[in-house]
């Protein structure tokens, strides 16, 4: 038996997920049909209709909106039981009792049931009454599902929704630890216990929240992100360790929660010859480990189009998620491709110096000669915003060093040497 | 000549004759894929080995430096630890992948040190470029124990001769430039195309005998902005 809810003036999806999970109390077996209409499979539930009825209507007595509630053998009779509030669609007697029904049931195009009111179509009844073969040819595949349907058929299957999963792990109230062996090994405790939730639902965590309770009632969060999602206890407690190497706390920690998030289906991949890939686990490691002790991540740069030598690239936190494997065409090539060397700039503070010029060009720079000069090369930007003009140099110094300098208004600057 | 004196003498001839012997394939080598490199340190820095870059002002040891993670980011991971002077566009001109280089920002000798300290101890990244900061003696022996242990190579960038690191390095290639080359005139139309960079071998570990320097060229992208 099926008992379909249809609830209307809902005012959120978040409203309506809500009181999905309020079903989970009449049965554990819910189909979100769509926004506003859910059926129950009522299979082994105790009880009867009336029962059932009672209790969904006192259930949403609380979110304060009307709901129609009809039940049947199969999905399209509760569907349309609940057009009549409180009906019931007993087996055996489908065609009988949605034969008066009108066509709306269907949720046909309009277009279409303004085809059947011409042809004097207007209930299930007279729906069921056409012949199937003909009605099909005439109104194409979709139209031997309404059929059935106006006969009280239906064998579309039910698919009830997934629940989420909630796996976490919790130390409160059992004393407060002062050493840091003492969080780790509770920690262990903790992980050791996630993963075995997360190995018996078949799931990986690519994230965790580990809560801190203080006994200042101080509370602290750590979010851990793990490299590549995994139930690993081992590979788990490497990264929360190294996040918590560089942490502090005023008071003795008494309470400790560890919560495994974005759960994720299947097993973990393992490469067979691992040797020279990358192991993303000890990456993510090492990754946290310098966080906690820099105080600042690790980064990795990013080039982008830009007149500015220093608005060439951008920096971004290190992660693996983003870290793209080399291609297979490329792996076996290592050491073959001829390395190119390229003169590596120096980015320097910027700092304000001596230049004399000689024909528009630099001749001195401070107390040395240039003996080789390229440029300028004019940048204008920002002409928006704060303008900047500059003219740009690249000269060799008697001392062999090589430096990017440029003149700004009237005055000039050491941008950078070569190396 | 006493018994004893004879053995000595003959142990002496022995080891001597064994220092002479050249160890193929002790150490497996990194090779920088740089020709002339490459012959000069016998086909490639050897693995777990501490690499020291030595040359003052614009020498052109970053850009062997830069050759050497383009290698390392073909296959695996690198790291720079950086005091804030690295300008990525050039690393990429060199052909680092920039999604595979650890940027790891330290400025202080300590924590450039302690940064080192925790990539070697990973094993994730194969080449760590670092400067050469104020470390006693001790600090620099640790990290070359755990070059050793970890198979990877430690650039060290150093602007002058530190007695202590060289007494740790496996490699010491002093660098400098012996002209720099500008294509075209003076002025707007000429511009700074590279370098012609002098490589000396000043120590190696496993070789005895140390072979001549070695001129390569050194060309550059284009830095000055397009027109």
């Amino acid at each position: 038996m099926f008992v379909c809810v249809r609830a209307s003036d809902l005012s959120s999806d978040a409203v309506w997920q809500e009181i999905l999970d309020a079903f989970d109390a009449v049965t554990p077996l819910i189909e979100d049909v769509r926004r506003g209409v859910a059926l129950l499979d009522m299979q082994g539930a105790q009880g009867d209709f009336n029962a059932w009825s009672s209790r969904i209507r006192s259930m949403l007595a609380r979110y304060a909106f009307s709901a129609s509630i009809g039940a049947g053998p199969n999905r399209f009779c509760a569907f349309a039981a609940a057009h009549g509030d409180g009906a019931l669609i007993e087996a055996g007697s489908e065609a009988a009792t949605l034969a008066p029904m009108p066509l709306d049931v269907l949720e046909l195009d309009s277009d279409v049931v303004e085809r059947l009111h011409l042809l004097g179509v207007t209930t299930l009844g007279a729906l069921a009454a056409l012949p199937h073969g003909p009605f099909v040819r005439r109104f194409g595949p979709p139209a031997a599902r309404w059929h059935d349907a106006a006969r009280g058929i239906d064998r579309s299957p039910f698919t009830p929704r997934g629940h989420a999963i909630s796996i976490e792990a919790a130390m409160l109230g059992e004393g407060s630890a002062q050493s840091e062996a003492a969080v780790i090994f509770a920690l262990r405790v903790l992980i050791g216990r996630i993963c075995s939730d997360l190995a018996r639902c078949g799931k990986r965590a690519s994230a965790l929240h580990v809560d801190i309770e203080l006994e200042d009632a101080d509370t602290a969060r750590v979010e851990v992100q793990l490299a590549a999602a995994t139930s690993q206890e081992r590979a788990m407690l490497d990264v929360v360790r190294g996040k918590l190497e560089g942490a502090s706390f005023a008071a003795p920690i008494c309470g400790l929660r560890v919560q495994a998030l974005g759960l994720e289906e299947g097993g973990e991949p393992v490469p067979l010859l691992a040797g020279d890939e990358i192991d993303r686990a000890s990456v993510a490691v090492v990754l946290a480990r310098l966080e906690a002790m820099l105080g600042e991540p690790v980064r990795r740069a990013r080039t982008r189009a830009a007149h500015p030598l220093e608005e060439r690239f951008t920096y971004e936190p290190f992660t693996l998620m983003n870290l793209a494997d080399r291609p297979k065409a490329e792996r076996y090539r290592f050491g073959e491709a001829e390395s190119k060397l390229v003169p590596q700039l120096r980015l320097l503070a910027v700092t304000e110096i001596d230049v004399r010029l000689r024909r528009g060009e630099p001749a001195m720079v401070g107390e040395r000669a240039v003996r080789q000069c390229a440029g300028p090369w004019r940048i204008e930007e920002g002409w928006f915003a704060t303008p900047v003009a500059r003219d740009e140099y690249d000269v060799q110094l008697d001392t062999g060093e090589i430096c990017r300098i440029y003149r700004q208004g009237d005055r000039w600057y050491l941008r950078g040497s070569y190396d | 000549m006493l018994p004893a004196r004879i053995d000595f003498q003959a142990l002496k001839a022995r080891f001597t004759a064994m220092a002479a012997t050249p160890r193929p394939g002790r150490e497996p080598l990194f090779p920088t894929a740089i020709p002339s490199v490459d012959a000069l340190l016998g086909g490639g820095i050897p693995c777990g080995s501490v690499l020291i870059l030595e040359g003052c002002g614009s020498a052109g040891c970053r850009s062997i430096a830069a050759a050497l993670l383009a290698q390392a980011t073909c296959r695996g991971l690198g790291a720079v630890i950086d005091g804030g002077e690295l300008y990525p566009p050039s690393l990429e001109a060199a052909g680092v992948r920039l999604d595979r280089l650890l940027i790891v920002p330290a400025t202080t000798p300590v924590g450039m040190a302690r940064a080192a300290d925790l990539l070697l101890r990973s094993r994730t990244t194969r080449v760590v470029v670092m400067l050469a900061v104020a470390l006693r003696a001790a600090v620099w022996a640790r990290l070359a124990g755990l070059v050793r242990k970890s198979g990877a190579v430690l650039v060290v960038l150093a602007s002058r001769t530190i007695a202590e690191l060289c007494a740790v390095a496996t490699v010491c290639l002093s660098c400098r430039i012996e002209r720099s080359v500008m294509h075209g005139t003076r002025g707007l139309w000429s511009v700074f195309s590279g370098f012609e960079l002098q490589a000396e071998l000043r120590k190696h570990k496993f070789r005895n005998s140390l072979a001549p320097s070695v001129v390569m060229g050194v060309s550059n992208v284009r830095l000055c902005p397009s027109f």
